[in-house]
């Protein structure tokens, strides 16, 4: 039986999820809803990779998706709303591993991929242009804040205009022909210059006979590899490792509200004294403190759960092979939500 | 004036109509210009705004075509430009508000003037002309009436009744007359050019049912010279046709309409410029301010509501000069989509009951509208047009002092609109089913009259389709598969 690329992501995401959380946990993940128990769930279940991978993915595409494959008995309600493969969907996934390829990592690049490429096939343009002398064309990209960045770039690169085109070309080149598994045509065809309009994404799955999102899969693969590449070896991009630098601290892994709290907790204030100051609830800045465990490595959880409920609350969830908290909780009487939630996300990052 | 013209735009000679226009407003006169579509009516303030100190504003209906009109100018390499709308962010709403005085051109919507900041703002500026593109908007007479328009009238006021120029391509006597009223500006001088062009040969099908539209027109297609654009009521239509037209070989097809995303929309309309489609199926989103010489037909798959928007939109076609077709493709009873159109863009009696009896249990919901918003939507049924008429209408209510009852009085409205709009569909179809010369009647409607002799004029007269036909047929372009050699060809070569 065949099925499509985003069913086989869908099912890949359910073996591990399984029937500890609804089928739409799926649906949250992709979208990368960012929503404490989503982010703590990609961890837990090791899916982080497909955080936002699919964020125009809409409630009833979804659900016709996941009819259709209850409908031929590829996976099976367990109990409301969570599901599980059955024989015939376990076979269907067996030969195939994840289906996602090498570089994709949502999590990790969600919060700059968008940026990245807008930047990247501005610049494209723009020096193409730039190149050939000539003013009179369109941008690609209309936000003004991409075109702010551009402006400023250009002031500061120290090439002439012929040389600012070959050395982009060189270092674009070197980059994309390093591993060249990412298939850098998915990515070229996709910009514009002087002589050519690049082509959407559905034109280069439909000339590539491609499926329209696993193309959509490959061409963040190549937008990742190439984030990770340059934030590697910056001197060897000059240009490049422009594209990655951040002006406005929204490159950094916290979401704006939860950066804020993290600021105030740093200056030794107490849950309620933010919460207060903050004119928010508890339960909101508990939720941060879960986001701030998951995301930040040397975040230390002592102050908000004892040493003794934290072995309690890890040795019941190795125990438990499920990890909703609910059974935690059962098996740890002495602790509340807040606190397993915050020692099950300091874990699952290891 | 010609030493600008051709520094700035590098265009050696004005086109019908500019000259006139555009020496009316240096000479201070507050100006009406009626130009057809295809003519250059947005060089009418760019000039201008290069020879008068000060902004110049530019209040524009859609958002899309604000959109074009920016980008135009970011071509010819002015940078002091801004669309200032609903698509900016907060950040970036906040930050051109505080450097409004740099921009050279200032675009916007009629919904932005009502922002009291946004207003503030701009009466501190030195305005040098103030524009309304697509005037015939202000008018209850005009096909494509919008109730904010009518406010534009007392924003000029608070603006110090700055210089003023009111653009569109159609306008009724009654229309012109409402602009002026309007907007204050009864001593104005008036620029009225015929719509007519030529050039576009007007052609008919009646055909008996769908499926034969669809025939007629591959074989209309077939044979006819592109690139082109072929227009349809709705979304689907025009994306399921594009289909077709790929499977079955006419080269390079995609479909545009305001479903796609804003980086999708530029793609395609540029790889259109480019060359590198050969025909766009769209819906009335596409065109506005597309600047494409050589379009060598314009097909309505469905017929449109009224006879102004088919010449607006028949109108982007040969503007090169060069021989061009306007096919219309009708099948009986096709009248009754724009009918449905027309009431779904209306407040229906039964809305208007709803709406009243909600009012009347949640009486604060009249005072904060935008605040229920979900909530009115749910009970009433409202489409997003219907909401935005109802916004509209309650934000005027609400400043004038009335209460939710006069609600009652939208009624009328209603029934007034939907009169003028059946009229106007009613218009066209008399135009479709008319035996006499097609471009006559038009002019006739216009209140012109027919003075020169087409030769491939319309269906009617006849025309020889050997104008207007190729034999060879279109191929989808080879896409290059090496990507270094494609890189290579977008960056240096």
């Amino acid at each position: 039986m065949r099925i499509s690329y985003t069913e086989k992501v869908i099912l890949h995401c359910l073996t591990k999820i399984g029937n500890q959380r609804t089928i739409f946990s799926i649906l949250h993940l992709l979208n990368g809803k960012k929503t404490s128990q989503t982010i703590q769930d990609a961890h837990l279940f090791h899916l982080t990779e497909f955080f936002h991978l699919f964020p125009r993915l809409q409630r009833n595409e979804f659900t016709e998706i996941y009819k259709r494959m209850e409908k031929v008995n590829i996976i099976i309600e367990k109990e409301n709303l969570s599901f599980k493969l059955t024989n015939k969907g376990q076979k269907i996934i067996n030969g195939s591993s994840n289906p996602l390829p090498a570089y994709v990592n949502g999590w990790q690049y969600h919060r700059y991929t968008a940026r990245f490429w807008e930047r990247l096939s501005l610049l494209v343009q723009v020096v193409s242009q730039l190149n050939k002398q000539n003013q009179r064309y369109i941008p690609i990209q209309t936000k003004k804040e991409v075109h702010y960045w551009l402006k400023s770039l250009l002031k500061q690169l120290k090439w002439k205009r012929e040389d600012l085109a070959k050395q982009l070309f060189g270092e674009l080149s070197a980059l994309l022909g390093k591993d060249e598994s990412i298939r850098p045509i998915l990515l070229v065809i996709r910009l514009s210059g002087y002589s050519k309009i690049g082509l959407t994404a559905e034109q280069v799955s439909d000339k590539l006979r491609m499926n329209e999102d696993e193309y959509h899969i490959h061409f963040l693969n190549i937008l990742h590899y190439m984030i990770q590449q340059v934030e590697k070896s910056r001197t060897e991009f000059p240009i490049l490792q422009q594209l990655i630098l951040d002006d406005d601290h929204s490159f950094s892994l916290l979401t704006k509200s939860t950066s804020k709290t993290y600021q105030l907790l740093q200056q030794g204030l107490s849950i309620d004294e933010i919460a207060a100051y903050r004119n928010l609830k508890k339960g909101t800045i508990e939720d941060h403190i879960v986001e701030i465990a998951l995301n930040i490595q040397d975040f230390t959880i002592d102050k908000y759960v004892s040493q003794f409920n934290q072995q309690q609350i890890e040795r019941a969830s190795k125990n438990v092979s499920t990890k909703q908290l609910k059974y935690i909780r059962q098996s740890v009487p002495g602790a509340n939500y807040f606190e397993i939630r915050l020692v099950l996300a300091k874990n699952g990052i290891r | 004036m010609e030493k600008m013209l051709q520094k700035i735009f590098g265009y050696s000679s004005f086109r019908k109509g500019q000259r006139e226009t555009i020496s009316s407003i240096l000479s201070g006169n507050d100006t009406v210009a009626m130009l057809p579509t295809g003519t250059g009516k947005s060089l009418c303030y760019q000039l201008p705004g290069y020879m008068l100190e000060g902004s110049v504003i530019v209040v524009s209906p859609l958002l899309s075509l604000m959109q074009d009109q920016v980008d135009q100018l970011m071509m010819i390499g002015e940078k002091r430009v801004i669309a200032f709308n609903s698509f900016l962010s907060y950040e970036e709403k906040y930050r051109a508000l505080h450097q409004l005085n740099e921009y050279k051109f200032i675009f916007t919507s009629p919904e932005m003037l009502k922002s009291v900041s946004f207003i503030e703002r701009l009466s501190k500026l030195n305005i040098a002309l103030f524009v309304i593109d697509e005037a015939h908007c202000i008018s209850q007479w005009g096909y494509d009436f919008r109730p904010d328009y009518l406010k534009i009238g007392e924003v000029r006021t608070r603006l110090g009744s700055p210089l003023t120029l009111a653009l569109t391509a159609t306008a009724t006597a009654e229309v012109k007359q409402d602009i002026k009223a309007s907007l204050a500006i009864e001593n104005s001088n008036e620029f009225i050019y015929s719509v007519d062009r030529p050039n576009i040969a007007l052609l008919v099908e009646h055909v008996n049912s769908s499926q034969e539209k669809m025939d007629v027109m591959l074989d209309y297609l077939r044979k006819m010279k592109g690139p082109g654009i072929i227009y349809f009521s709705s979304k689907k239509m025009a994306e399921r046709t594009a289909m077709v037209l790929k499977e079955q070989g006419f080269g390079d097809v995609m479909a545009y309409h305001g479903g796609l995303t804003q980086e999708n929309r530029k793609l395609i309309q540029q790889q259109f410029l480019y060359g590198q489609l050969d025909i766009i199926c769209a819906t009335s989103a596409f065109g506005m301010g597309i600047n494409k010489d050589n379009l060598r037909f314009v097909i309505h798959f469905h017929m449109p509501m009224q006879l102004e928007s088919y010449l607006q939109e028949i109108g982007r076609a040969g503007r090169d000069g060069g021989n061009s077709l306007a096919l219309l493709l009708y099948a009986a009873g096709d009248e009754q989509l724009p009918l449905q159109l027309a009431e779904g863009e209306l407040l229906s009696d039964i809305q208007i009951d709803a709406l009243l009896h909600w009012f009347s249990q949640v009486p604060e919901g009249w005072h904060q509208l935008s605040a229920y918003e979900s909530e009115v939507t749910a009970i009433a049924g409202l489409t997003e047009t219907n909401y935005r008429l109802l916004k509209s209408f309650n934000d005027q209510a609400v400043a004038d002092g009335q209460g939710y009852d006069s609600l009652l009085t939208l009624k009328q409205m209603m029934a007034n609109q939907y009169n003028v709009k059946r009229k106007k569909i009613n218009d066209m179809l008399q135009w479709i089913y008319s035996s006499a010369c097609r471009r006559k009647k038009i002019l006739q409607y216009f209140d012109e009259e027919l003075t020169i002799k087409v030769d491939n004029c319309c269906d009617i007269c006849g025309i020889d389709v050997n104008n207007f036909t190729i034999s060879n047929h279109l191929e989808k372009r080879e896409v290059e598969s090496d990507w270094e050699k494609l890189l290579a060809e977008i960056l240096i070569n």
